[in-house]
This record gives C-alpha cells, sequence and structure tokens, in this order.
C-alpha cells in the first residue's frame, strides 16, 4: 500500500486537486456549487491528512484528519447551506470582474507563488509541492474576497485561506500537537458562526446581502 | 495564575445568568474589583521573576506583567464606566436587559482573551487568543445592532481584515516552528522561552520570511496603517467603554505579539532588518493618519486616527531600538493607554448629552459642562502630546532615540507629522470645547444637573485618570520606571 502511494505519487494529485478545487472558485456562478467546491476542498484536505498519518504512521494525524473532516468537512457546509438557504435572494454570485478575468489572474498567481517559493524554504517532508501549492490556495482565497461582493462569498474565500493555512502549517509542521490544532479548529468555528450571525443581521439591516451596501463609513 | 484567567470566565457566566440589570452591572464591577485584588501579587512578582506554570504553557515575565497590569487597570475604569454607560443607553432604549446581559458576559470574555493573550508561553495559544480577541469584540460592536446598521457594517469589517491578517501570522508562526526543527533536529518548538534560547541559531532567511507574515498579522490587529481600515470604523460604532478597551488594550496585546516576535527574529536576522520594516510601518501609519486627524468631521473617527498615529509612534520606538527606543515605546504604550481611554469615556459623554458624534454640531463644552470640557480639555492635550502632559515625555524619548542612532529622515518626518496631529486635534475639539454653549441643551442639563451615583463614580473614574496624566507627564515614578527597565531586560536589549 505504501509504495503504491509513493509510486503514483497520490500526494501530489491530492494537493493539486485542493489546488484546483480552489481554482474552480473563480468560474462558478451559483453560491450552491462554491459551498460544494468548498467541501470537496475540505474532504480532499483531511484525505491529504489521513494518507500522510498512514504513511508515517502517527496516531495524532488520525485524530487531526478526523477533526478536519467532521469540522471543516461537515459542520461548516451544513452550516453555510443553511445560512444560504435562510437568506432567499438570488443565489448568483456577481463577482466584480468577469469569469475569464477572474480565472487569469488565478492563473498568475498560482505561478507567481511557484516562482517565488522555489528557493527559499525547502521542506524535507513527504512533497516539496505542497507548500507552493498551500501558499497559492491561501493567495486565490485572498483574491475571492476581494472580487466577490456576496457576503457568504466572501466568508468562502475566508474559509480557503485557512484551508490553505492548514495544509501549509501541515507541510511545514507535520501537524501541530493535538490540543494546538484543537484551539484553532474552534476559534476558526466560532469565527464562522459569527460571520454567519453577521450575514443575517447584514440582511436584515439593508435588505441585502451584497457588500456594495456598506459604504457608509469612510474617511 | 489560572485563578486569574478563571474569575472573568467565572464573572461571565454569572453575569448572564442574572436578570436584573443594577445586579449585573454590581457584579460585573465586584468581578474586576476581585480580579484586581488578584492580580496584584502576581503581577509584583513576575516583575522580579519569571513565573511558568502548567506545563510551561503559562509564563509570566516583566513584560506580560506590565502589559497585564495595564489589561487590568483598564478593565477597572471600563468597568466602572459600563456602568453609567448602559444604564443611559438602557433608558433611551438603545439596548433592552438581553443585551445588558449579552454585553457584561462579553466584557467579561473580553478580558479574558486578552488576559490570555500576555500569560501565554506557546507563541499558537497567543495566536489562538488574539483570534479570540476579534471574534469576541466583534460582537461587542455589533451589540444592539438591530437599530444601528453602522455598527453591523464596522464589525464586519473588522471581523474580516482582522482574520485575515491574523492567518498571515499563523502562516509566519508555523515557519517559525519550521525554523526550529532545523536547529534542534527533533520536532520544533513553539515556546517563547525555547526560541528566545536558540534565537541566534535560527535560519536568517527563513525567520525573515515569518517576521513578514508576522508583522503583517498582528500589524492588522494592531492598527498599522496601511491595513488599519477596521480600526476607524470599529472604534467610532462600538460602545464607549468598548472603544476605550479596543484602543487602549487592545491594540497593545496585538503589539505585544509584536514585540516578543522581534526579539526572537533580532538576533539572527540583525537588527537593521526588523527596525527598518517597523520604522516604515510607523511613519506610514503616522502620515496616514495625521492627513485624515486633518480633515476628520467625526470626533471619535478623529479619536480612532489618533490610535493609529500613536500605534506608528510605538512601532517607530521598538523600531528605532536600543534601551531608550524601547523605553520610550513601552512607556508610551502606558500613556496611551491612560490618554485615549479617558477621551472615549469623556466622547461617550459629550455624545449622550448632544446626540450627536459630528464635530461641527457640537459648541461651547466647557462652559455648558465646565468638568466635562476641562477633563476632555486635558486629554486632548496630552492626545496631541503638548509638553507637561505625560505623552508628551514619552515622544521625546522616543525622538531622543531617533537622535542618538542618526535616524535623521525619520525624526523630521516624525516632527512633521506630530506637527500635524497636534493642530488637527487641537482645531477639532477646540471647536467642540470653545465657543457659546446652546442654549437649548443647557435647560435640558438643568433640568438633570442632579446627577446620579454611577455618574459621579464615571466621573471619579474620569479624575483619577486625568491626574495620572498629569503626574505621570511630571515624572515617571520609580515602580513603572524599574518595570519597564525589567521589560528591557527580559528581551535582551543592550
Amino acid at each position: 500500500m505504501k509504495n503504491w502511494i509513493q509510486a503514483f505519487s497520490v500526494i501530489d494529485f491530492i494537493s493539486v486537486g485542493i489546488l484546483l478545487a480552489a481554482v474552480a472558485m473563480n468560474a462558478l456562478r451559483r453560491i450552491e456549487s462554491c459551498v460544494r467546491a468548498y467541501t470537496l476542498n475540505s474532504w480532499l484536505l483531511s484525505l491529504l491528512i489521513g494518507i500522510v498519518a498512514f504513511m508515517i504512521g502517527e496516531t495524532h494525524l488520525y485524530i487531526a484528519a478526523a477533526v478536519t473532516l467532521l469540522s471543516k468537512g461537515i459542520a461548516i457546509p451544513v452550516f453555510l447551506r443553511r445560512i444560504v438557504r435562510q437568506m432567499k435572494i438570488t443565489h448568483d454570485v456577481e463577482p466584480y470582474i468577469s469569469n475569464a478575468l477572474s480565472l487569469t489572474i488565478s492563473g498568475i498567481l498560482v505561478a507567481v507563488v511557484y516562482a517565488s517559493l522555489k528557493e527559499g524554504i525547502f521542506v524535507a517532508g513527504f512533497s516539496k509541492n505542497v507548500l507552493q501549492i498551500s501558499v497559492a490556495v491561501i493567495l486565490i482565497g485572498l483574491f475571492i474576497m476581494i472580487t466577490r461582493r456576496k457576503a457568504v462569498i466572501q466568508v468562502i474565500g475566508l474559509l480557503f485561506m485557512e484551508n490553505g493555512l492548514f495544509l501549509a502549517g501541515f507541510s511545514l509542521t507535520f501537524g501541530m500537537p493535538t490540543i494546538i490544532e484543537l484551539g484553532i479548529l474552534f476559534d476558526m468555528l466560532m469565527g464562522v458562526i459569527i460571520l454567519g450571525m453577521f450575514i443575517i443581521q447584514i440582511r436584515r439591516a439593508f435588505a441585502s446581502a451584497d457588500l456594495d451596501k456598506l459604504t457608509v463609513l469612510k474617511g | 495564575m489560572i485563578a486569574i484567567l478563571l474569575i472573568p470566565v467565572i464573572t461571565a457566566i454569572i453575569c448572564y445568568a442574572l436578570k436584573n440589570h443594577k445586579l449585573i452591572s454590581y457584579m460585573s464591577l465586584i468581578g474586576v474589583i476581585i480580579l484586581a485584588v488578584f492580580s496584584i501579587p502576581i503581577i509584583t512578582s513576575s516583575v522580579s521573576s519569571p513565573i511558568i506554570s502548567l506545563n510551561s504553557i503559562l509564563y509570566m515575565d516583566a513584560l506580560s506583567g506590565y502589559i497585564m497590569a495595564l489589561v487590568i487597570l483598564l478593565s477597572l475604569a471600563s468597568g466602572g464606566y459600563s456602568i453609567g454607560y448602559i444604564e443611559h443607553e438602557l433608558k433611551i432604549g438603545l439596548i433592552d436587559i438581553t443585551g445588558v446581559r449579552r454585553y457584561y458576559a462579553l466584557f467579561h470574555l473580553f478580558i479574558f482573551t486578552m488576559l490570555l493573550v500576555v500569560v501565554t508561553n506557546n507563541l499558537t495559544v497567543m495566536w489562538i487568543a488574539i483570534e479570540a480577541t476579534t471574534i469576541v469584540s466583534a460582537l461587542l460592536i455589533g451589540l444592539g445592532f438591530t437599530k444601528r446598521p453602522m455598527a453591523i457594517e464596522a464589525a464586519w469589517k473588522y471581523i474580516i481584515l482582522c482574520t485575515v491578517g491574523i492567518t498571515f501570522a499563523l502562516l509566519g508562526i508555523f515557519i517559525t516552528y519550521y525554523a526550529s526543527t532545523a536547529v534542534l533536529g527533533t520536532g520544533g518548538v513553539l515556546n517563547w522561552t525555547t526560541l528566545k534560547a536558540i534565537a541566534g541559531r535560527l535560519n536568517p532567511a527563513t525567520m525573515k520570511l515569518a517576521f513578514i507574515f508576522v508583522l503583517l498579522g498582528y500589524g492588522t490587529k494592531a492598527g498599522l496603517a496601511p491595513v488599519h481600515n477596521w480600526l476607524p470604523d470599529a472604534h467610532s460604532e462600538a460602545p464607549s467603554p468598548i472603544s476605550a478597551l479596543l484602543s487602549g488594550i487592545l491594540l497593545n496585546t496585538a503589539f505585544y505579539g509584536i514585540i516578543r516576535f522581534v526579539s526572537i527574529v533580532e538576533p539572527s536576522t540583525g537588527s537593521n532588518f526588523t527596525g527598518n520594516l517597523l520604522i516604515l510601518f510607523g511613519l506610514v501609519s503616522m502620515g496616514i493618519s495625521s492627513i485624515f486627524i486633518l480633515v476628520q468631521e467625526n470626533y471619535k473617527r478623529l479619536l480612532a486616527y489618533s490610535s493609529i498615529e500613536h500605534m506608528g509612534i510605538i512601532s517607530l520606538g521598538i523600531g528605532i531600538g536600543g534601551v531608550v527606543g524601547i523605553y520610550g515605546a513601552l512607556l508610551h504604550i502606558l500613556n496611551h493607554a491612560i490618554s485615549k481611554p479617558l477621551m472615549f469615556f469623556s466622547s461617550g459623554r459629550i455624545q449622550a448629552h448632544y446626540g450627536s458624534t459630528k464635530i461641527e454640531n457640537i459648541t461651547g463644552v466647557l462652559s455648558s459642562m465646565p468638568l466635562l470640557g476641562t477633563l476632555t480639555f486635558i486629554g486632548v492635550l496630552s492626545l496631541a502630546g503638548t509638553p507637561p502632559f505625560n505623552i508628551f515625555l514619552s515622544e521625546f524619548t522616543i525622538l531622543k532615540a531617533g537622535v542618538d542612532k542618526g535616524l535623521w529622515v525619520a525624526v523630521g518626518l516624525f516632527l512633521l507629522f506630530a506637527v500635524i496631529v497636534f493642530y488637527g486635534m487641537l482645531s477639532g475639539f477646540g471647536k467642540m470645547l470653545f465657543g457659546a454653549g446652546n442654549a437649548e441643551y443647557d435647560n435640558q442639563k438643568i433640568i438633570k444637573a442632579h446627577y446620579t451615583g454611577s455618574d459621579i463614580f464615571s466621573y471619579t473614574i474620569m479624575v483619577v485618570m486625568a491626574v495620572c496624566i498629569i503626574s505621570l507627564g511630571l515624572t515617571v515614578p520609580d515602580f513603572i520606571d524599574g518595570t519597564i527597565r525589567e521589560c528591557i531586560n527580559v528581551l535582551g536589549v543592550r
């Protein structure tokens, strides 16, 4: 099994899948599909952690994989879907820029990350591509946040950034101590829940969840 | 030390469980007083020698003790001021009893998260605590949100920007962990004490990368320009006691993270790298805020921009470095943490009286409310950096450090921006303080001229703060001087 994983470079394939799920965000038109892309991304992340746990035989990594699956893969997507359903608004993403341009810029981001991290940190761990991929996912998440006007999509962009961050942390540290990982996840979960509450408040106060309406405070 | 962390949590739970608003406010006050009493022996002993407990997850040295003392002093002041403020909000119907319960519960949780930032030894736990402060304080800002859409906007911007920023800080911490594995061979460490011991052997290139991420992340939280956009909104829309906490100490706890990190990074990269970055961020913050102070029409936002300016000054002080620079920066943290909350308290009073946050709607505060006007005037003069007051002293110390090092460009720009801020602050608040009092408002004032007990209490707190401002301007007391010197010692600066 271990030889098989190495021979087919499964880890690289999964991390590329994580990157592709993030890139796909640029082309998706409906909020529901974005939530689905995020779910896929989280499942792949948890699968990756699980496989590495199997490769190096670390128990606490299995726990990390399970916790990731439960929180990022199940709890948060279910919560997001509930919010989207509660909003009862148009379900289009409505980006500020066209999808083609958005995809192009994401592509450029990935290239820049690869070029700039080529010589810097060498991760001696399981795959030297994972760090680049994770930084690329973080930047794409940030880019999505900047260019979309729906509040829910901003939250999803933030979640993509955090997935990228987890991947980076994982590739650099081979998993933090479980208690710390749980702390970070808990913080994140609370953050998402509170953002969800605010989305509903925004919708009530401004009769829309477009962030265009949030322009009273300036200067 | 664990008791200190538990007290605010317990108080928060009790406050949420109670149903009577008088009872809740007294409970909250008792909570902060007990906290203060318990913390005194711990803070004093941490100054003389570091305390380690709970499997070395908790750690306190002089620097932690110093910042913790500020956190606790301001929670006392702000907890006392809250009583009158919330009473007023309740009276005019901006908040209901559920809101009051939620307010006090969150208030104490907020104190808990800030205390956790300063007592932890582990960089990741510190990160978790700083992120928790964002979440809790965002709820405090958005409190009573149904009636104030602007507060939701502010809270949304705040939580989104700070979470994104702080995500990068975590990446920086991961990179630090990675650098430490290379040195130690086995698993890496994230304990501040261990990292400090091996700081000289960490890979400089890796640490540079880590520092940039951490500075960007915690800098967002500390309100350094150009990642400061959340700050004016959040500070102006939050309830006044919370604005005081945000500006007075929350920014400082984030800055505490940066200071700790600088002391890890500096031995491997050399002080030029970290110093130049901090000086750059400091000057940009001062420059941007000085322009916005000049054109500001809303006095709460003006105060918020003044916070950015002062964070810039602190960053500059740490960037210039050396014993004098760090001393100035740490003293400035203390001075700013006294002057700015006083201003937020008094502006909360002004807002309650006039019902507006626009500078143009308010004139003659000094003639219609002499005591409040005088307190505000002292605060403004102090914040603008006028000589006999405390902030002048620390600004001058930082300036001296800059001159000693021959950083003439930085010193020149510092002076230029300080002059612009001086003019902006005085002209903005001058319009409000002087001039004839508005007769209509004055009549209202006569009707409710007899102050209630909580009003007198709030004013007592503000007068004490004003006295501190003046006395700290004359001389730095020995125990503060000793503590700051011990902090510099802990940071390993010479």
